[in-house]
């Protein structure tokens, strides 16, 4: 689908000739000129503007009436105003209107020091009120869901919650009841607000009239520091910036990047986070004893897994978790191989994948980004439920076929025959079709046919001539797709280059090795296989016949409770650093926000503890820092040759937009 | 220390100062994506239906739909709208955003018989205030007054020329006088016609005698 | 007058059906139109000079021309809404003349090259909505409406649908809201109903009146039309009078006779030894006038030269028995009561107006209150999304200019009665009791009184 070329013009804003792409509403064009235009209702995220309430009203020559700047897209040679009086005296009277029923309760408020009202009140409201009837009251806060709470006094009806359970996310369960003065926000009979993104309308309201209930009276804006960083809880992958007090994150706000998460974030990223910091954290590095495991130091932990290891030597199979970096894959991968000599590494769920077929998947002519879906003329969402493989994706799908008409359709790659037939009308809406498939499409003994057709309905639609068009694959791991790129499969090196030797097993294949006593050890990096891999009974045997079962685990599942032999504390996101991959691979840096468990942050990053188990294993990682953890995967990898941290920075770098970027 | 009302008169739908019930599901659309159906009787689904068909989008029945299901149940009450919501593919929070928009639909229960004075500025000019206040005063006293009637200040019902008016379940009647209450309270509660003589119907408009 | 042309037969018995209105010259002008290219039936409408009667009198042919042309779907809706205090003409039209406005509505379509029509009709008026639905299937029966109608090209279907109680679905964008099944809140224009209106599609949006003028003015030719009234306000008009009048009515007029002629003329005046205090030249959202501007022709430009406006075309006359302060808080409370609550200064603006207005009347004013309520209403107008609120705050203002001196008398009084018994704050009540001395208070000043 074409999308919107902005054409440049030239407007006037209060006497300053200012460039702005045409069509723009005004409040952003005015940001070209360094002005601004308060706004309330405005927010661009939700849609069309409503122009509800009349916060941004601007004088715009030849035209009578004050106009809403929010509504106004900006012409050639159009003369706007925002200081002359008419607009003052609009602007404090609006102010003064919002306030009348505002209770003004800063002091024990939330949102104050981050409040929109009290900064345009202050900005460009009156600075008193004339307004002496007595105020609403109403009983306050009340429950809204169990995580955020309402209160009504201090809404000041700008619809921007409504319109996001309306156009947004679509749920229509949070609605205006009543009309004019009364009219408030709810839900229908005293049923609560639980929706999969209910969280977004805490960010969205510019007063504190939804406040987070985890985060209630935790911090004011002066405490705390913000960090950005990267949600790993799911492919999604999401931006997200991290509120820090006393080294401690208390809540999780979305950092808008439209390549990635179009401002959102799911209720589990938002909500789960705070929880990471439980009691239940591992801190201390255990190692069974006696059948326990107990807490022991960091040199005994290190001495009892480099042995364990030692002795299988290369009958060591190694499995990495979606959580963790490229770079712990890259090291993981490099114990095994170089340490070990084991080729058996996987961080795959659907088993291996034929490397020319991998590759062939990865061709960087065929994949799709992230607003290609918004902009598809088509969209297959194929062996995948977005909301429960990457939730982030089912609003933006949604926002496609909302404002873009895009035509949505679902599929399953058990009938062959049919998904053939659908995919022969693809591209009768237009040639910009996506298909979203999932890592299971690949999975079982369909797996290879499918992978198969999917090639093929993709060279019969021209995806890799076509810019809009593509494949785009949600791995099963949050970063399952860094993790291949940084070699961690049984058939591939870094960036899928070929392996001089044969290839290893694959998950599943180290579980029956495991289990035939071919294989001694396993190495679960951020992985708990009874956890996230299929088949638990073979598993279960795996790990019960597995002589050393050494694992990096920020919580002690069942799994390692019961199988693991040393268990190393590993960090949550906020801790960590390196980079992990978007599934259209973009690389996305994690920086930590605050420091690791442990007394005086005394844990050890995971790549630390894969360099030092390696040095106690005769291998030199070569690894100070996780800057060089880094610099080594990006060597490594050729995709990503000359890539440094800064350049991935706050937004990530797609590596296929990159000059760098030649089929591997 | 009470709190204020917003109004004195507060809001037709109780809620504003109630949390949510957190044992309560969210109220996603009834019989949809695996939240459980309601029963909805034959004859009202018909009714829906009918009203969505007419219209190039569905969604437009929702006020013949919710007006179908105020009949049925005397008012939009959760269930009434549960089942509108079911019908329509609706959430019940959609619906009941419409249903508390709109003057006409009862989001609380009320009487059977609907009475609507209009007390806007024509018809409080002729007298209207005190005529409400003489049909709530005979309701409140009868004892079948708050089962059998819904009498409520109405705005401009559009039939100023018959001021002071009423409208008895969608029947205008007027100019009425104190005098006329008792007889049409009767009238509704024998099921007559309403005060035949005063029923807008019967009026002739074209020259200026027709008028008082 | 005596050429009426709307009401010409509208007591006749049977009006509504259709034999009757047939036998009258009924969808003449509709078989006549059909031979007509849609161009030309348009030239009618424009030499015509018909402006909506409504409440904002543009003029309708040109509404009609803005429509795109092009097979897209587009849509023709009635606004038979009525809610406008003082108005029920409409109201007539339906239950007594039905076809004339089905008429009416199948040739402006045909005009506007829209397939899809509905009758927006208010949830109150049950008994027209039935004429409606019943003339409907009449229509429908004889070819009038439907497919290929009278064996041209043109189709159409028609759907009366009945509203459920809000003022504001009047407003032609919380009328297509309310038609597309939400809550009746008004849309931010442009894009106008004519380019993106009901379903998106491009929308004609006209009043029942409007509608049914249509054809008349295909049997006189537009340009025969055009003589009648004055130059910009052509044509003929229907007068709701009611308020404290003799004979309170609908009126059909020639558009620019002495406001005179209407009130004493045809309305009879005011009661036995009243007075004209103040008169709602057209509905209660236009300023009030006093008894000095009894001579102003009623048309459009000279009522809003007069510095009020047509509106809907209904005088509500008030006499001097009527407190102004009470007459202020019934107005400003019905449109705290029908604000759709989207937009700040009307949602805000007349809650705080009733309650500033309720302070005067219960003696907790001073003088400077009507300075910071003439200040709101100036705050109000104009800043809105649509224009609920400036139809509250223009006649609240004119109210504090025109009768300031009455306000100021209520104050006083007021408040000597609230100090006299505290307990007891004087309120709606007492507040009538003291209606002669206030007013012998105000008789100096109050122009009018
Ligand atoms: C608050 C408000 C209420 C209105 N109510 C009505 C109404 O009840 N009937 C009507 O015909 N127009 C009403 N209008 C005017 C309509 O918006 C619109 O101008 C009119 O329907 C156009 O038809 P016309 O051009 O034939 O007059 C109202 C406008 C506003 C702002
Ligand atoms: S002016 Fe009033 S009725 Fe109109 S949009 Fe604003 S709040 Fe709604
Ligand atoms: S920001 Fe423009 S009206 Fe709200």
């Amino acid at each position: 689908m074409p999308r919107p070329e902005p054409k440049t013009i030239t407007f006037t804003i209060d006497g300053l000739e200012v460039q702005a792409p045409e069509n723009v509403m005004l409040v952003d064009a005015a940001k070209h000129g360094d002005v601004e235009i308060p706004v309330f209702c405005y927010e661009p995220k939700l849609g069309n503007p409503v122009g509800a309430c009349r916060m941004c009203l601007v004088e715009i020559e030849g035209i009578g009436k004050l106009q809403t700047g929010c509504s106004t897209p900006v012409k050639d040679g159009m003369v706007v105003h925002t200081q002359t009086e008419r607009v003052k005296i609009a602007q404090q009277a609006v102010v003064e209107f919002l306030l009348i029923n505002h209770p003004l309760d800063c002091p024990v408020c939330d949102k104050g020091g981050e409040c929109p009202l009290q900064d345009i009140t202050f900005g460009w409201g009156p600075g008193h009120s004339r307004f002496i009837e007595p105020k609403r009251h109403f009983v306050k806060p009340l429950e809204l869901s169990p995580t955020i709470a309402i209160d009504r006094e201090r809404c000041i009806l700008c619809y921007r919650c409504a319109r996001f359970s309306q156009e947004i996310s679509e749920d229509h369960q949070l609605v205006l009841l009543e009309r004019g003065a009364h009219s408030y926000i709810s839900t229908f009979d005293g049923h609560p607000y639980v929706a999969p993104f209910s969280g977004n309308i805490v960010e969205l309201c510019p007063v504190g009239a939804l406040t987070s209930l985890p985060y209630r009276f935790r911090a004011r804006p002066w405490d705390v520091e913000d960090a950005g960083s990267v949600c790993t809880l799911c492919p999604s992958q999401c931006n997200v910036t991290l509120t820090v007090r006393d080294d401690r994150v208390l809540r999780v706000l979305a950092r808008q990047n439209d390549e990635v998460d179009d401002g959102w974030l799911c209720d589990r990223g938002r909500f789960a986070y705070p929880a990471l910091g439980g009691d239940e954290r591992i801190t201390e590095p255990l190692i069974r004893d006696g059948g326990e495991l107990r807490p022991v130091s960091w040199e005994r932990a290190l001495e009892a897994a480099a042995s364990g290891l030692k002795r299988a030597g290369e009958r060591t199979g190694a499995i990495a978790g979606g959580q963790a970096t490229g770079e712990e894959g890259f090291l993981l991968a490099r114990l095994l191989r170089e340490g070990l000599g084991s080729p058996h590494l996987d961080s795959r769920r659907a088993g291996t994948l034929p490397l020319e077929l991998h590759r062939a998947l990865s061709d960087p002519a065929l994949q799709a980004k992230i607003s290609d879906l918004e902009f598809a003329h088509s969209v297959l969402v194929l062996d995948a439920d977005p909301i429960e493989d990457m939730p982030i994706l089912d609003l933006r799908l949604r926002k496609g076929v909302r404002r873009h008409d895009m035509k949505l359709l679902e599929a399953s790659s058990e009938d062959l025959p049919a998904l053939r037939e659908l995919a022969l009308s693809l591209g009768q809406h237009g040639e910009d079709v996506v298909i979203l498939w999932h890592e299971r499409l690949t999975a079982g003994p369909n797996g290879p046919a499918a992978t198969q057709a999917l090639l093929e309905i993709a060279a019969s639609l021209s995806m890799s001539e076509v810019p809009g068009a593509g494949l785009l694959e949600i791995p099963a791991g949050s970063n399952g797709r860094g993790l291949r790129e940084a070699g961690v499969l049984p058939n591939a090196g870094p960036g899928l280059c070929e392996l001089d030797d044969a290839p290893g097993r694959d998950a599943r294949g180290i579980a029956e090795a495991l289990i035939a006593g071919e294989l001694a050890a396993l190495y679960l990096l951020q992985s708990d296989p009874l956890e996230e891999l299929p088949e638990r009974d073979l598993w279960e045997q795996a790990l019960e016949r597995a002589s050393t079962v050494v694992a990096h685990a920020s919580f002690l599942t069942d799994g390692l409770r019961a199988h693991a032999d040393v268990v190393f504390p590993s960090e949550a996101y906020a801790e960590k650093e390196g980079t992990v991959v978007h599934p259209d691979g973009r690389l996305q840096r994690l920086r930590p926000a605050v420091a690791r468990p442990g007394k005086f942050g005394s844990t050890l990053a995971g790549w630390q503890v894969l360099a030092k188990v390696a040095s106690r294993l005769d291998l030199d990682l070569g690894v100070l820092t996780g800057s060089m953890a880094s610099q080594q995967l990006f060597d490594a990898v050729p995709f990503y040759a000359g890539l440094t941290l800064e350049e991935i920075g706050g937004r990530g770098v797609r590596w296929q937009e990159r000059e760098t970027a030649v089929t591997s | 220390m009470t709190p204020v009302p917003r109004y004195a008169h507060g809001s037709r739908v109780p809620g504003w100062d109630t949390p949510a019930d957190l044992d309560k599901d969210p109220a996603t659309i009834p019989g949809r994506g695996g939240s459980p159906s309601v029963p909805v009787p034959a004859e009202l689904r018909a009714e829906i239906e009918a009203s969505m068909a007419l219209y190039p989008n569905s969604h437009s029945a929702t006020l013949p739909a919710l007006q179908a299901a105020q009949r049925l149940h005397g008012w939009c009450s959760p269930e009434a709208i549960e089942q509108v919501a079911c019908v329509m593919g609706l959430t019940p929070a959609d619906l009941a955003a419409v249903a508390t928009f709109y003057d006409m639909l009862e989001t609380e229960p009320v009487g059977r018989h609907s009475v609507y004075v209009c007390t806007n500025i024509s018809c409080s000019l002729s007298g209207a205030d005190a005529l409400l206040a003489a049909v709530q005063e005979a309701v409140s006293e009868a004892a079948d007054g708050a089962s059998e009637f819904n009498v409520r200040a109405f705005e401009c019902l559009g039939a100023c020329d018959i001021a002071p008016m009423a409208s008895v379940d969608g029947v205008y009647v007027g100019p009425l006088s104190l005098a006329d209450v008792p007889a049409l309270l009767d009238d509704i509660r024998a099921g007559r016609p309403v005060l035949p003589e005063k029923q807008l119907a019967k009026r002739a408009c074209a020259d200026v005698e027709a008028n008082r | 007058m005596s050429d009426k042309l709307l009401f010409k037969d509208i007591d006749e018995p049977g009006l509504n059906t259709l034999a009757v209105y047939r036998r009258r010259g009924g969808y003449e002008a509709l078989r006549q139109a059909l031979q007509l290219a849609p161009e030309d039936v348009l030239k009618q409408l424009e030499a015509s000079g018909l402006r909506g009667r409504g409440g904002a009198g543009f003029a309708m042919g040109k509404k009609v021309s803005f429509l795109p042309k092009g097979s897209m779907d587009k849509y023709l809706v009635c606004n038979a809404d009525e809610s406008e205090p003082g108005t029920f003409k409409d109201r007539e039209l339906m239950q007594k003349s039905p076809h004339m406005l089905l008429e009416g509505i199948v040739i402006a379509s045909y005009a506007a090259g829209a397939n899809r029509s509905f009758i927006y009709i208010r949830g109150e008026y049950v008994l027209q909505a039935d004429v409606l639905d019943a003339a409907l299937a009449e229509a429908r029966e004889a070819g009038y409406i439907g497919e290929q109608i009278l064996g041209s090209e043109h189709s159409l279907s028609l759907v009366v649908h009945r509203g459920a109680g809000a003022y504001i679905c009047g407003e032609e964008t919380g009328l297509l809201d309310s038609l597309e099944g939400k809550r009746g809140n008004p849309r931010l224009k442009p894009p106008f109903p004519a380019n993106q209106g009901l379903y998106q599609g491009p929308t004609l949006i006209n009043n029942v009146e409007t509608l049914s003028t249509v054809p008349t003015i295909m049997r006189m030719g537009g340009e025969e039309y055009a003589k009648l009234g004055v130059q910009t306000s052509t044509g003929t008009k229907l007068v709701s009078i009611s308020g404290q009048v003799r004979r309170p009515g609908n009126y059909e007029i020639e558009l620019g006779i002495p406001s005179r002629e209407i009130i004493f003329g045809l309305a009879g005046g005011p009661l036995e030894g009243r007075q004209i205090k103040c008169w709602f030249p057209g509905g209660s959202s236009a300023p009030v006038l006093t008894a000095e501007d009894l001579d102003v022709p009623y048309d459009f430009d000279s009522l809003a030269k007069a510095g009020s406006m047509l509106g809907s075309g209904a005088i509500i006359v008030v006499d001097d028995s009527t407190p102004i302060v009470e007459l202020a808080i019934k107005l400003a409370k019905f449109y705290r009561h029908e604000s759709c609550g989207k937009c700040t200064p009307c949602r805000e603006g007349t809650n705080w107006t009733v309650e500033m207005l309720e302070r005067i009347d219960s003696g907790e004013a001073t003088p400077m209150d009507l300075d910071i309520m003439a200040s709101v209403q100036e705050h109000i107008i104009g800043n809105c999304l649509c224009v609920l609120g400036d139809a509250m705050a223009m006649p609240i203002g004119s109210m504090i200019a025109k009768f300031r001196p009455e306000f100021e008398a209520h104050i006083e009084s007021a408040r000597a009665r609230a100090d006299l018994n505290p307990a007891h704050p004087a309120g709606h009540t007492a507040g009538h009791q003291a209606g002669a001395s206030e007013q012998a208070l105000a008789a100096q000043g109050a122009p009018g009184a």
